[in-house]
């Protein structure tokens, strides 16, 4: 039998007790999965993950005190490794952008919280995103409908092939450095790459490219 | 509660009002008789005067006249008489009688129009006239019939009875004349007491006229400045209770809204929680069970099914009473969201060209989102458009807003539904200014300004 690998450390944020109870209970039946800390609101989420320094917060957006996305935001921006992983009762996308641009790696909807979150959090620890089902379904739905509006081009087409390995690289989760050595290639031509689909797509930032992903379906 | 009360003071104030009409009308009617009655009552009274006056006049000239023909006739038959008397020639003589017979007739017929033209009063003097008048004729008749009478009684009757008898008749017609000028005096002096008395009627009349006429006027002066006064405090009522219902609907509609947000934040955050929770306990509870109870297991999924839907349920509902990216992430989410929603559900197509404006009051963002909700509403549902652009641009003192679509439009100038006429409250309220421009088959745009502060 392997020997168990280190445990990944999880903070719930959640302002209700039986949905934290819930979630506990779920987390904790998995053996490598470990319940360190639970906050009641944004505030003592980011406080939490600073004292505990955990691998994933689980996020709910709607909180007293602090929201659940200025909370992301704080936590990523003093500890870029810390994954979090949003939970919440919204699925319209402008959530899951400013989720997606405050930081967090994944974005699940509470009613599918008990099937997904767990494979949620494995993905984000491995560096990946990951995103509800039906949060996927409406992005891309709503995309289409967009490019369907305005009658625009897919600009996926314009992207060589080289190119959108990179980008489904980088939605994934890759840092520069993972990107080159997959690939081998060296960390400045993945950067130039990487410059060249973000202006092709007209994109501006690694989130903006994920949910690009996620709408075209190139990750899940 | 108090404005029904104010309203039914108003209408109880219309009672005397009414009546203060019927009065006027009635003063008028009175005055306007009155003044009638009295221009009648002076031409009647002058038109008697006039013919009273003739009348004296007239019998006192036909008084002297027959008096003056009695004098004369007295006169001419003593001439006569002398005449005959002194007459040689019988038949000259005899035509002196003939000729007296003639005048005595005369003198008579005027004796009695002399007596029908005085007061009877003053009939007396006549009488002893008609008497002496008589005594006369029968003296002359007897010495026209004496024969020879020329030589027996010529000188003694000339200078005696004649003379004498004459005299006295003579003296007797200066009275009556006398009386006769004094009744026409008389007369004269009844006239002028009816001249004064038809002064002073005149008089009491204009008077009477003049001060109806006054009262009139000052109740009618009286009259308008108190409709005045009532006009201009029935405006004032008018224009506070439109100011009242103004405020009473900015206040229910910011009640609305805050209901709404309240009963939102209820469903999600209390509602949909709870159903996320139990969704998740469901799953934790069919983990726990043994595996191989297949039953727990299809109760369990159905429960989960159940929880399910009730959350997409509370979900949209959440929405569709406030959307909650208002609240998180200001106005462009959200109405970037609309637009999104909007064009799923009808297929029309919603361009948002929103600028993230700064630090927009909570009462802005709703105003501006619930203004661009219901013009998309129209638009979806009277216009029929095709494609609708929403612009909302923030310049240094102001907010300004559109929503213009390409639809069938209408007569912005006539028609203005409830939706409009909200739209253009919640503006005003915020001290905005509300424009729809329209017309059949043009499309419409209905815009807005509304001022910041910041």
């Amino acid at each position: 039998m392997e020997a168990p690998t280190r445990s990944i450390r999880i903070v719930l944020a959640d302002d209700h007790t039986v949905m934290r109870g819930g979630l506990r209970l779920l987390l904790e039946r998995q053996s490598n999965l470990q319940v360190v800390g639970e906050a009641s609101n944004g505030r003592e989420a980011v406080e939490l993950a600073a004292s505990e320094q955990p691998d994933v917060v689980v996020m709910d957006i709607a909180m007293p005190h602090l929201n659940g996305v200025e909370a992301t935001r704080q936590i990523v921006s003093r500890s870029p490794d810390i994954a979090v992983v949003i939970l919440s009762m919204h699925s319209d996308e402008s959530y899951v952008i400013r989720s997606l641009k405050a930081g967090a790696r994944a974005y699940l909807l509470k009613d599918s919280a008990e099937a997904d979150l767990i494979a949620a959090i494995h993905a984000i620890t491995e560096g990946k995103s990951f995103f509800s089902p039906a949060v996927r379904r409406i992005l891309k739905e709503d995309y289409v409908h967009q490019l369907h509006e305005m009658g625009a081009e897919d600009s996926y087409e314009l992207l060589t092939n080289r190119e959108r390995e990179v980008l489904q690289l980088v939605a994934e989760g890759k840092s520069n450095k993972e990107v080159a050595n997959l690939l081998s290639l060296s960390v400045y031509t993945v950067e130039t790459h990487r410059t060249h689909i973000l202006q092709k797509l007209n994109l501006h930032s690694v989130p903006d490219l994920i949910l690009y992903a996620v709408r075209k379906g190139i990750i899940s | 509660m108090s404005c029904r009360l104010r309203f039914s003071d108003g209408k109880m104030a219309i009672g005397p009002l009414r009546g203060g009409r019927r009065l006027l009308l009635a003063g008028f009617g009175g005055l306007l008789a009155l003044m009638l009655v009295a221009g009648a009552d002076a031409v009647l009274v002058l038109r008697q005067v006039r013919s009273s006056d003739a009348q004296i006049r007239d019998s006192y000239l036909r008084r002297s006249r027959a008096l003056s023909q009695v004098r004369s006739g007295i006169y001419q038959s003593a001439i006569v008489m002398r005449d005959y008397l002194l007459s040689e020639d019988h038949a000259v003589a005899r035509a002196q009688v003939e000729k007296w017979t003639a005048i005595r007739r005369e003198t008579d017929r005027a004796l009695r129009e002399s007596a029908a033209a005085l007061d009877p009063v003053e009939a007396e003097p006549l009488q002893s006239l008609e008497a002496e008048v008589q005594d006369y004729w029968r003296l002359l008749e007897a010495v026209s019939q004496t024969p020879d009478a020329q030589g027996q009684h010529r000188a003694s009757f000339l200078s005696g009875e004649l003379v004498r008898r004459r005299t006295a008749m003579l003296s007797l017609i200066d009275r009556i004349d006398q009386i006769s000028t004094r009744e026409l005096s008389s007369g004269d002096t009844q006239l002028n007491i009816t001249f004064d008395r038809l002064q002073l009627r005149i008089g009491l009349m204009l008077g009477a006229t003049l001060s109806a006429g006054l009262m009139l006027a000052a109740f009618t002066i009286w009259r308008t400045l108190r409709l005045e006064s009532e006009l201009e405090k029935r405006f004032e009522e008018g224009v506070r209770a439109r100011q009242e219902l103004k405020e009473l609907s900015a206040r229910l509609v910011s009640a609305q809204e805050e209901e709404r947000r309240a009963i939102s934040r209820e469903l999600h955050d209390e509602v949909g929680q709870s159903l996320s929770a139990l969704l998740m306990e469901a799953g934790n509870a069919a983990a726990s069970v043994s595996t191989d109870s297949a039953e727990v297991r299809r109760h369990v999924e159905s429960i989960k099914r159940l929880a399910e839907a009730s959350v997409n349920v509370i979900r949209n509902m959440t929405l569709l009473l406030r959307p909650s990216m208002l609240d998180d992430f200001g106005l462009v989410p959200a109405l970037e969201w609309q637009a999104r929603e909007v064009s799923k559900r009808t297929g029309m197509r919603v361009q948002v060209a929103a600028e993230e404006t700064a630090a927009l009051s909570d009462e802005h963002k709703t105003c501006i989102y619930r203004v661009v909700q219901e013009a998309l509403h129209n638009c979806a549902r009277h216009a029929q458009a095709r494609s609708v652009k929403v612009l909302v641009r923030q310049e240094p003192s102001k907010i300004l807003l559109s929503v213009e679509d390409d639809g069938r439009g209408f007569d912005a100038v006539r028609t203005r539904g409830l939706g409009l006429v909200g739209m253009e409250e919640r503006v005003n309220h915020l001290g905005g200014t509300f424009l729809v421009d329209s017309f059949p088959g043009r499309g419409t745009t209905v815009a807005a300004e509304l001022p910041v502060v910041i």
